[in-house]
């Protein structure tokens, strides 16, 4: 409690002199300067969490924007030169704008990869729309954000939003997986609280019985709730949230006599989960709206991955391949402006672009949403997140 | 209805979790009882001996192999002596560092509440620093199977290694305070420090003792508690918090009273999610709390360390 006291005190004047600093250095940097070779240079941003407990997510397609950037800086064939600018917003909606606020003081960042969660988007989207800098998320998923209501005009993303996965997630666990009761945990974020809502009312329209409960993310013990899931007899426990409380939760259901199958989403599916979790993370599965690399068979995903693995120094992790895409599509849109990138510009070109990226084919509703959706099932085998499919062809399979 | 349902099942992680809240208490009330001091850097003493005993263990242990046998007693015992010892250390260097400059220069008590919050703050974060800010998982040590079963309830080994390892180091601390030459000493400084001190007990001496005895039970717990959960640099804060209030619970400057206090806010934290949300388990904490001091201001066995242990 001290220190929340402290960090609530403290963070005005952190703002206020993060604020100046943006400010400044934004004259240094008017315009699109001059590249080396002649041409303008253009920043592509990324919001995400770059620290913090769930760093990895952010980490992930972070990684793939630089490579996507670096590799097309390299093709040649644009007429400007693309630079990377990072803010890192921990995926904590309090320093959600002030990470926005880095991006949009520097006036050659002409489009956003990110924000990466939805409660940071949230608390962000309000300054990209009045700044009328395109953001692009790779992974926020809360189905209210693309809500007309909320008056975000630059948002789009290439994912699905959770309305679409808590559909999918129940629909697998009731036919596929054919569970008659389900227990959800939440973990009091936007993100999770959205999710188990809409898995929610979907398993109620299949017949399922559901307990609810939720436990707020970073709580010390798991033990008192991992009983009552145990107690419940439940037959599938469905964690909405992230990893880094997903692995506790793991942890204390192995020291249950539970026996029943155990799921997450989106925020889940990483392999820090099992290093994490350790033993206890295997047999757990995960729906996600997002396509893994590595499980996937075809050329153009296996260069990524080696290309990915090479520059990054690691593996592509969730959200990897959509950030690339998110990149790409940047790029797509920018480059037959010429010279003449603005922010409006860009915005506008997302509203019509179409590409065909690594993850799915791209192309954005009025109100930013993409239009292919698609959920895929992972579950963790032998200590590796193995690909099942999508929910629609299990679901067919029966 | 709801507590007698599945009552037991509740109630054994509920002791784990109390014992591990205990053995921090420990060193808050200790500190408090020969100081008046709220050692809020208690908590990152705490997190130091989960990442010190991390290490260790990550140093014997060779990835993917869950060790077995006399293998596994000799790391989990070379875990919590780590983790004790560095909690030890850290408790020591804080005390030098940190609030012994005050003393002699006789700052108010309100500096050294800063000065705890300041040195909380420089080590979490230089912990950050050094340690990477993910969450690191302790490698297995055990494979963690069921021993027994009480009334339906599966007691595992993990939750008796807790459980035996906090008793035992309570024990231990109590005969070291009313049995030695050192607790007597502690005793005497809680009591009266300007008396004890005309008799002959180096007071400073005396205070950093006391120190090390709460820096290593607060080490061991945090070896223990990362072996429960994750070890991460901010794992400190939420448990000190908790410990913090048994403290206050069972009478601070009280050290039986913070043995109490611990394992009764374990066992009433986990028994209330058998009637409620598990969104109310840091609500109930505190308003248990509230509760007793409302009706027992200094706590359920009254404060004082000399009169009272």
């Amino acid at each position: 409690m001290h220190r929340k006291q402290i960090l609530v005190a403290a963070a005005p004047v952190l703002i206020g002199t993060l604020a100046l600093s943006s400010c400044s250095s934004s004259k240094s940097s008017s315009g699109a300067s001059s590249g080396g070779g002649g041409k303008p240079t253009y920043t592509i941003g990324f919001q995400g969490p770059l620290t913090g407990p769930n760093a990895q997510l952010g980490i992930n397609i972070d990684n793939a924007v630089k490579l996507a950037v670096q590799q097309a800086n390299a093709s040649g064939q644009l007429p400007f030169t693309l630079k990377v600018a990072e803010a890192d917003d921990q995926g904590d909606p309090a320093k959600g704008p002030t990470a926005a606020q880095q991006l949009i003081g520097d006036s050659s960042v002409v489009g956003v990869v990110g924000p990466t969660f939805s409660g940071a988007t949230k608390a962000a989207e309000p300054l990209f729309t009045q700044a009328g800098l395109a953001s692009v998320s790779a992974s926020a998923t809360n189905s209210s954000l693309t809500d007309p209501g909320n008056g975000f005009k630059t948002f789009f993303r290439i994912v699905p939003p959770d309305s679409a996965q808590g559909t999918s997630a129940a629909d697998y666990m009731a036919k596929v997986l054919k569970a008659k009761s389900v227990y959800l945990i939440d973990d009091k974020s936007d993100y999770g609280v959205g999710l188990c809502g809409n898995i929610k009312s979907q398993l109620g329209a299949d017949g399922v019985a559901v307990t609810s409960d939720s436990v707020a993310a970073g709580t010390n013990d798991y033990s008192a709730v991992a009983t009552k899931v145990a107690n419940s007899g439940t037959q599938a426990a469905y964690y909405c949230g992230y990893y880094a409380d997903a692995a506790p939760l793991a942890k204390a259901l192995k020291n249950t006599s539970y026996a029943g199958k155990t799921l997450s989403d989106d925020g889940t599916n990483d392999p820090k989960f099992i290093s994490l979790a350790g033993p206890a993370s295997e047999s757990w599965q995960f729906t996600c709206p997002c396509l893994s690399a590595a499980a996937a068979t075809d050329a153009t995903t296996q260069k990524f991955v080696s290309d990915y693995t090479a520059s990054a120094k690691q593996p592509p992790g969730t959200y990897s391949p959509e950030g690339y895409d998110v990149a790409n599509t940047l790029i797509a849109v920018m480059k037959p402006l010429g010279t003449n990138v603005t922010r409006a510009a860009v915005v506008n070109g997302l509203r019509s672009v179409d590409y065909k990226g690594l993850t799915k084919e791209i192309k954005f509703q009025p109100n930013g949403e993409v239009t292919e959706k698609g959920i895929y099932v992972y579950a963790v085998q032998n200590g590796k997140i193995t690909e099942l499919g999508t929910v629609d062809t299990l679901i067919s399979k029966g | 209805m709801c507590l007698s349902q599945h009552f037991w099942q509740f109630l054994v992680p509920g002791i784990t979790l109390g014992c591990l809240y205990a053995l921090i208490a420990i060193g808050y009330t200790l500190v408090y009882g020969v100081l008046q001091l709220i050692n809020f850097a208690h908590s990152e003493i705490f997190m130091t001996g989960g990442f010190a005993g991390l290490f260790m263990v990550q140093a014997l242990t060779n990835v993917g192999v869950v060790p077995s046998g006399a293998q596994s007693w000799l790391i989990m015992f070379a875990g919590i002596s780590c983790g004790a010892l560095f909690g030890g250390i850290v408790a020591f260097l804080l005390e030098r560092v940190a609030y012994r400059p005050l003393r002699r220069r006789n700052a108010p008590r309100l500096i050294y509440l800063i000065t705890a919050i300041g040195a909380s703050l420089f080590l979490f974060n230089l912990a950050g620093k050094l340690f990477g800010r993910d969450k690191v998982n302790i490698p297995a040590i055990y494979t963690n199977g069921v021993v027994f079963t009480v009334f339906g309830a599966q007691v595992r080994v993990q939750q008796l290694i807790i459980v035996c390892t906090a008793v035992f180091m309570m024990l231990m601390l109590d005969l070291l305070v009313n049995r030695t030459k050192l607790g007597s000493g502690i005793r005497a400084v809680a009591q009266d420090s300007q008396t004890a001190s005309l008799m002959g007990v180096n007071i400073n001496r005396v205070i950093s003792q006391t120190f090390v005895i709460g820096g290593v039970l607060g080490g061991a717990a945090g070896f223990l508690f990362g072996t429960y959960l994750n070890v991460h640099y901010q794992m400190g804060f939420l448990p000190g918090i908790k410990a913090f209030a048994a403290a206050v619970l069972g009478g601070i400057g009280n050290i039986r009273g913070a043995m109490i206090g611990g394992l009764l806010l374990g066992i009433v934290e986990s028994l209330s999610q058998s009637c409620m949300s598990s969104q109310w388990i840091d609500v109930v904490a505190f308003v248990v709390l509230i509760l007793v001091l409302m009706f027992r201001p200094t706590g359920i066995l009254g404060q004082r360390l000399g009169r009272a242990a």
